[in-house]
């Protein structure tokens, strides 16, 4: 579990008649074991402010701190494409981002494959497996590594709507089974609502522009009513806030 | 009511021996040398009975083999000696060692100057034009430049083996270097992954294809450069021994010494570049994508048909 903290965070790319401002006046709190999505149009900033949380860009002004009781915490990435090294095997992939490796690692990273329903397919290579399968040892790599926070950017995104659908329930699943913090970017509205307690809403230019809860009972299938209901609601907002493209 | 079907429905249709003969590779690949020796055999005979003096100058495929035989087995036979001044193995020998020692310095060079053009706008503006230049220069040039230098023994074909081949080893390695995918660095990066561990396996790895075709270029082009240089300034080797036949007027010497080049790099292909290649990327997964392209021309393969049906 991490505390998340963001203070006036501001983000620009290039300079002069080229600068793009992709985050304003940026201010969040986020605290415990909560799945917070990120949604909102293309172009809104999300994937800018995951990677200046987990620290792929610095931003131009203003501060975050992620901290694990009092200490800096530690993160796991779950990425569009699954980024996994095609010339190492599936386990070792996982072995790849490990700080050291044991036998105890190798366990714990066989034992994430078996979450994944992977189990079996330590040694092949990713080229061997569907894309499906690839975002799965995405997501055990992720996991093995214990993070205290886990940043994912739109991972199902290039997946068929079944395959997204059974990995966001093991996504789930494995998200009660290991209490993390996840924040969660994603443009799918139902999908944000399936899975988080809580959903920021950015606007384009980078403006937060609500912060939603969610408070329903878990697990929460997308054909329920009242799954359905919190969805419209959620576009509602969206219109409220005229955040749909015309 | 829909039904699905998990099996593909098998062709009871028998394959014709055309479409056999077209899917197989081993036939047209024994065909090809057959062919060729059959129009040479053919060709000279004919060429022969208008122009009596073709027999020193074109040879038939036989009198190549027999000289070629003769150059491989001489050796061993007491009382027999080489016409040239020395025997097949130590000609090769000696021409492969001036190969081994300029291919080793034009990587290693190479190498290390492709890596800094990849890795640093500075030294790419800087060294850019004259790779270029280096990539224009003919062997010819280079074999006498350093014929002129250094006069006749090693250093000329080495010499020139280096400066021939290393401009194509900068070019690859730093195509590679630039190539390398950057979204595996920032993956490495979010898990905070030292960086000399991403080094080892993410800029490596994505490096070596580019390193085999450098490999396997300076090699070919080296090869070529060190024969042009012992032609000129080599008082052994295999390029001289090439001249040596020349001068004799034997083109059969000629020939049967350019099959030995053309043998020596498809054995070197066959036993080292593509075993350490075939280990080195396993990982590749087998792709279905030339054959479906080949099925255009040939008609579909069993195997390859069934796999794209699956895929899909």
């Amino acid at each position: 579990m991490a505390e998340i903290k963001i203070k006036n965070l501001h983000k620009e790319f290039g300079v002069g008649d080229d600068k793009v401002v992709a985050l304003v006046d940026v201010n969040l709190e986020i605290e415990g074991d909560v799945f917070v999505s990120i949604v909102g149009p293309s172009g809104c900033g999300k994937s800018t402010l995951l990677n200046i949380l987990s620290e792929i860009e610095t931003p131009t002004s203003g501060t975050v701190s992620i901290t694990n009781k009092g200490h800096a915490a530690l993160p796991g990435y779950v990425f569009q494409a699954a980024r996994l090294l095609p010339w190492r095997t599936v386990m070792d992939n996982l072995l790849f981002v490990q700080e050291e490796v044991t036998d105890a690692v190798r366990a714990r990273c066989q034992k994430y494959l078996d979450m994944v329903h992977l189990g079996d397919k330590g040694n092949k290579y990713p080229g061997e497996l569907s894309g499906g399968m690839q975002q799965r040892v995405g997501i055990a790599r992720a996991f093995s590594v214990e993070p205290d926070v886990m940043f994912m950017d739109e991972p199902f995104s290039h997946l068929d709507a079944i395959t997204a659908r059974s990995l966001r329930r093991e996504l789930h699943e494995m998200w009660k089974a290991t209490n993390k913090t996840i924040i969660f970017v994603t443009h799918d509205v139902g999908e944000a609502v399936e899975l988080s307690n809580r959903i920021l809403v950015f606007a384009k230019g980078g403006v937060l522009k609500d912060d939603i809860q969610v408070d329903l009972p878990f697990p929460r299938d997308p054909s329920d009513e009242q799954v359905a209901i919190a969805k419209a609601n959620v576009l509602k907002k969206f219109e409220e806030l005229d955040l749909v493209a015309t | 009511m829909t039904t699905a079907t998990a099996q593909l429905p098998k062709s009871t249709k028998p394959v014709s021996l055309v479409t056999r003969w077209k899917r197989s590779t081993w036939i047209p690949r024994v065909l090809f040398p057959i062919t060729i020796l059959l129009f040479w055999q053919v060709g000279m005979q004919v060429i022969r009975r208008i122009w009596p003096f073709a027999v020193d100058v074109l040879p038939t495929p036989m009198e190549v083999v027999d000289m070629m035989w003769g150059e491989i087995i001489n050796p061993f036979v007491e009382g027999k000696q080489a016409i040239t001044r020395e025997n097949l193995y130590l000609t090769f020998g000696r021409s492969l060692l001036r190969l081994g020692s300029g291919f080793v310095i034009a990587m290693v060079i190479g190498t290390i100057i492709g890596l800094a053009m990849g890795l640093s706008k500075a030294v790419d503006a800087f060294f850019h034009d004259w790779v270029m230049a280096l990539l224009a220069m003919p062997a010819l040039a280079w074999a006498l430049f350093t014929g002129l230098i250094f006069g006749m023994g090693n250093r000329s074909p080495i010499v020139t083996v280096v400066l021939t081949g290393i401009p194509f080893v900068i070019v690859n390695v730093r195509e590679g270097v630039r190539n390398t995918p950057r979204e595996l660095f920032d993956m490495a990066n979010a898990f905070k992954v030292p960086r000399n561990r991403a080094t080892r396996h993410v800029l490596i790895p994505s490096l070596m294809p580019f390193f085999f075709a450098a490999i396997r270029y300076a090699f070919s082009i080296g090869w070529k450069g060190l024969v042009i240089a012992e032609v000129f300034s080599g008082q052994d080797g295999a390029g001289w021994t090439i001249k040596f036949y020349y001068d004799a007027h034997r083109a059969h010497g000629i020939i049967g010494y350019a099959f030995f080049f053309v043998i020596f790099a498809l054995l070197l292909e066959k036993l080292v570049f593509e075993k350490i290649s075939n280990r080195v990327f396993k990982w590749r997964p087998k792709t279905t994508d030339v054959a479906l392209v080949e099925a255009l021309f040939d008609g579909p393969d069993d195997a390859a048909s069934a796999t794209a049906a699956a895929q899909i």
